[in-house]
């Protein structure tokens, strides 16, 4: 870290300390991914409760809860998938993308609008389109499903005229003005750091939409006269969510450094890189050190992370632990093994113990 | 002598049939593409995982609702059925058709449902190679959303896993889908009842080797597609426009044969039957599709299809070969049997393999003739079959064409030594022929171009605030052209009672009758004009 970039941290960290008084950063919609929802078939009419229980949504938010409330469920769902794919990604990292709390969920390091905060965004509102995508598919969703663009008006069918089922269009829709209802109410003064952090985050959350509508990819099937291709029918087919994370990851690795501009545009702080899209991920501060326990920045540190000795990349005891050495200890681990497997489900399997060398951060 | 209508017809009135026509040609493609929604919907269905609590699975006769109020206990994922000693053969997959709050109509004409598996790879539990997938499926309906289940097929279907794994089979990439081919699961040739409930299973068993080695399945998708309602009323409505429309110059074109003093020759037999064949087609039978649950319309729309192409492509070369100026009899049809013999052996190869296929989804709607090994190879050798006799065919129907240009071209330079009614005998002929060529090249390449513009993008363009379904414009435009070629076709190649030049008719029908008599073509007889003729002309052009 060079002198600019730590003087900079530092006016970074003060400011974050100036501002870390408001209590309203604290929650967010994660939080759906971390209380189970109760499944909205158990209020029947007038299911108030259920948004009003629900912590960290905010006024929008809530207002969009009482409207759809069977979407609930698979928000959380979403949110819980965004989640697991960005440990998944991150669990090499310094920063693991572990969650701290049920309410705040990633805990303080969210305040700050870096690189990982970009990831996070993106990766969950990507989640909520593949989840609400999904269970549209399976037929959850009341409001899913028919598509009123293309059809002629005096029709009252327009399932007999056009059919229903563009189900990644209504995932995209449904999410962005959900994820996204948290930051269009706010309203910061153009060309404040708080309507710099919105815009990131804006932008954020619309690649992780873009992102899985993207890689959606079309599927068609030939079914005309014998066979032959005289009639095609295509879909959109939502790829493998490990694909969206991977697709991300390699946004997060190609992040654009951005500061809020005269106009109360976000504008790139290097002019020589190409702007960037829609599809691209932006942050607007410098990441925190995930190396060691800070409670201002809300850094965990590595301290008894788990590393690989023979390693040298970002897993690798060296880096992992940041030069402070590791402790090695010698652990059992439990298998199951020589197992009959079919294609789900409680097969019999035997239980195999080893003894393995584990290494973790001092 | 007479000639057809075509070689009579001033140029004016040639330039107006042409242009009405071409303004039906746009109003054709204008159908479909602004008033018809695109052809097809796919719809996708995610299956949800029933658990069947009897221990006998293959005992109970029960079907499993995916949702609504008697739906069936489910998990949401095999690691909550592992966590539960839940086996394999305990789980069935159900799908309802359609979505919660639609329903089905008999507009939607047929449904096609596509199979797909989610399938993780696992370290431990890889797919094997040729692997094959036993499935257990049932299909029942209901009509009313209350009612009981009636079982309407039911069948142990095999189908071929063919995935592959694009990264690297490490322990790294454990749980990343495998990329598996599209399977065909089942095909109705009519939707006649409003909700279908399937109900899938994977039966597993170590010692009969069955669903052995096929990975881990995460989740079965499907691909419900049908027509679109919309698509099929203007379908229909088209088809009942036509049908008259080509019916009625049909009938006047017969009649103008027949009240000739000669019989009729080949061509005009051939251009006849090419109207039947069209008309064959246009029936809208179609409409009692919507009233009866008639499965076999899918099989008998492929049928006439197939035999209008029979007839077309068996015109043109009738067509070329009476055109071919060489002195020789023909108006024979044995004559050709060269060259329609591969068209007649290829339909009829596609016919088996039509019947093969779509005859036996009439009592197994789950069969697949690309399912086992065997029917795969049968079925390819039919196509390939096929395929020879179109190739044949082509080089047969190119040939004539080669032969009819280096003979007009031939003929071109002896033209002006002619006398003169033979003359105009020959430049009737060549003029009838470069027409219909003309006219035969560009309706294929309209269809050739349509269709790979079809093929190419998927779905609609926007233009400004329209929405143009450039597919629906591809079916209504191409069938609305070939409506058209036909009848332009018995229009402009009737027989005319025009004499050649009509100051000097008087003479030339003896004078030439020697000389008429050699020249063996078409339309060589003489046939005196009668009032009758004269009068149905009128009405015919008026």
């Amino acid at each position: 870290m060079d002198a600019s970039q730590s003087l900079r941290f530092i006016l970074t960290i003060t400011l974050l300390a100036c501002s870390s008084q408001r209590p309203a950063h604290a929650n967010s919609w994660w939080s759906l991914a971390m209380n189970p929802i109760q499944r909205p078939e158990m209020y029947i009419i007038g299911a108030q409760p259920l948004c009003s229980q629900l912590t960290g949504l905010s006024q929008g938010q809530r207002k969009l809860c009482q409207l759809y409330q069977d979407h609930m469920v698979y928000i959380g769902e979403g949110a819980k998938t965004g989640i697991k794919e960005c440990q998944y990604q991150f669990r090499q990292r310094r920063w693991n993308c572990s969650t701290v709390d049920n309410t705040s969920v990633f805990g303080r390091v969210m305040q700050i609008g870096s690189r990982e905060t970009a990831f996070t965004y993106a990766i969950s509102a990507a989640g909520v389109v593949n989840a609400i995508s999904r269970a549209c598919r399976e037929g959850e969703l009341s409001t899913c499903g028919c598509s009123r663009a293309a059809r002629p008006r005096d029709l009252p069918r327009d399932w007999l005229w056009g059919g229903c089922g563009d189900n990644v269009n209504y995932g995209y829709r449904f999410a962005r003005e959900f994820v996204d209802a948290r930051e269009r109410e706010k309203n910061y003064p153009r060309g404040s750091t708080e309507h710099a952090r919105t815009l990131m985050n804006l932008q954020n959350n619309e690649a992780g939409r873009m992102a899985v509508y993207n890689l959606a990819n079309v599927a068609c099937k030939c079914h005309g006269v014998s066979g032959s291709c005289s009639l095609k029918t295509c879909w959109l087919q939502l790829a493998d969510f490990r694909r969206v994370g991977e697709f991300l990851k390699e946004k997060y690795d190609s992040a654009a450094a951005m500061r809020i501009g005269r106009r109360g545009k976000l504008e790139l702080v290097n002019n020589r890189f190409n702007p960037p899209t829609a599809e691209d991920l932006a942050y607007i501060d410098p990441s925190p050190d995930y190396c060691l326990r800070n409670e201002s920045t809300g850094s965990l540190g590595t301290q008894g992370r788990l590393c690989n000795k023979t390693s040298e990349g970002m897993d690798g005891c060296e880096l992992m632990c940041c030069g402070r050495g590791y402790d090695q200890f010698k652990t059992y681990k439990h298998e199951r093994c020589h197992c009959k497997f079919h294609w789900c489900c409680y097969v019999k399997c035997k239980r195999c113990t080893s003894l393995v060398d584990q290494f973790v951060c001092k | 002598m007479a000639g057809a209508i075509i070689e009579n017809m001033s140029t004016k009135k040639l330039v107006i049939v042409g242009v009405i026509l071409l303004l039906f040609q746009a109003f054709s493609f204008m159908v479909g593409g602004l008033i018809a929604p695109s052809p097809t919907t796919a719809i996708h269905y995610m299956a949800t995982k029933c658990v069947d609590n009897v221990k006998s699975h293959y005992m109970s006769k029960k079907w499993f609702m995916p949702w609504g109020p008697n739906h069936c206990d489910k998990v949401r994922d095999f690691d909550e059925a592992t966590a539960k000693k839940i086996e394999a053969n305990n789980i069935v997959f159900a799908v309802h058709i359609p979505m919660p709050n639609k329903e089905m109509s008999p507009w939607f004409q047929f449904m096609l449902v596509i199979l797909q598996f989610d399938i993780a790879f696992k370290m431990y539990n890889q797919i094997e190679d040729g692997a094959v997938v036993t499935v257990d499926v049932g299909l029942a309906y209901r009509d009313d959303s209350l009612g009981e289940w009636t079982e309407m097929a039911h069948s142990i279907e095999q189908r071929k896993l063919s995935c592959n794994f694009t990264t690297p089979k490490t322990i790294d990439n454990e749980g990343r889908y495998y990329e598996c081919d599209l399977m065909p699961l089942m095909e109705l040739g009519c939707v006649f009842h409003k909700y279908y409930l399937l109900n899938i299973r994977l039966p597993v068993s170590d010692h009969k080797k069955v669903n052995r080695g096929i990975g881990e399945i995460k989740d079965i998708r499907l691909v419900g597609i049908h027509q679109n309602g919309g698509f099929t009323k203007v379908w229909f409505a088209m088809k009942t426009f036509l049908t008259p429309s080509i019916l009625i110059i049909m009938i006047w074109y017969w009649r103008r044969i027949t009240m000739m003093s000669r019989p009729p020759v080949l061509l005009e037999k051939v251009i006849f039957a090419l109207g039947i064949s069209m008309t064959f087609i246009n029936i809208p039978v179609e409409w009692f599709s919507v009233g009866f649950e008639w499965t076999w319309m899918l099989l008998f729309g492929d049928i006439r299809q197939g035999i209008f192409y029979a007839m077309l492509l068996s015109f043109w070369i009738i067509f070329c070969g009476e055109h071919l100026m060489d002195q020789m009899e023909r108006n024979r049809f044995s004559v050709y049997w060269k060259q329609v013999g591969p068209i007649v052996f290829g339909s009829f190869c596609l016919f088996i393999f039509d019947m093969c296929e779509r005859g036996v989804q009439l009592t197994n709607p789950f069969y697949s003739i690309w399912a086992s090994d065997v029917g795969t190879e049968l079925a390819m050798a039919f196509i390939i079959v096929a395929g020879i006799c179109a190739c044949l065919y082509f080089l047969f129907l190119c040939f004539m064409v080669f032969q009819v240009f280096r003979n007009i071209s031939g003929k071109r330079t002896s033209l002006p030594a002619m006398t003169k009614a033979r003359r105009l005998h020959y430049e009737g002929l060549i003029f009838r022929f470069k027409f219909l060529m003309l006219v035969t090249l560009a309706c294929a390449a309209m269809t050739v171009i349509f269709f790979i513009i079809s093929q190419v993008n998927e779905g609609h363009w926007h233009w400004g605030d329209y929405t143009v379904q450039v597919n629906s414009a591809f079916f209504t435009g191409i069938y609305g052209m070939w409506n058209l070629y036909v009848f332009a076709l018995m229009f402009l190649y009737a027989p005319s009672h025009k004499r050649y030049g009509d100051e000097q008719s008087s003479g030339d029908q003896v004078g030439n009758s020697g000389e008429d008599i050699q020249l063996t073509t078409t339309i060589t007889h003489v046939d005196g004009p009668t009032e009758v003729y004269k009068m149905m002309r009128k009405e015919a052009q008026e």
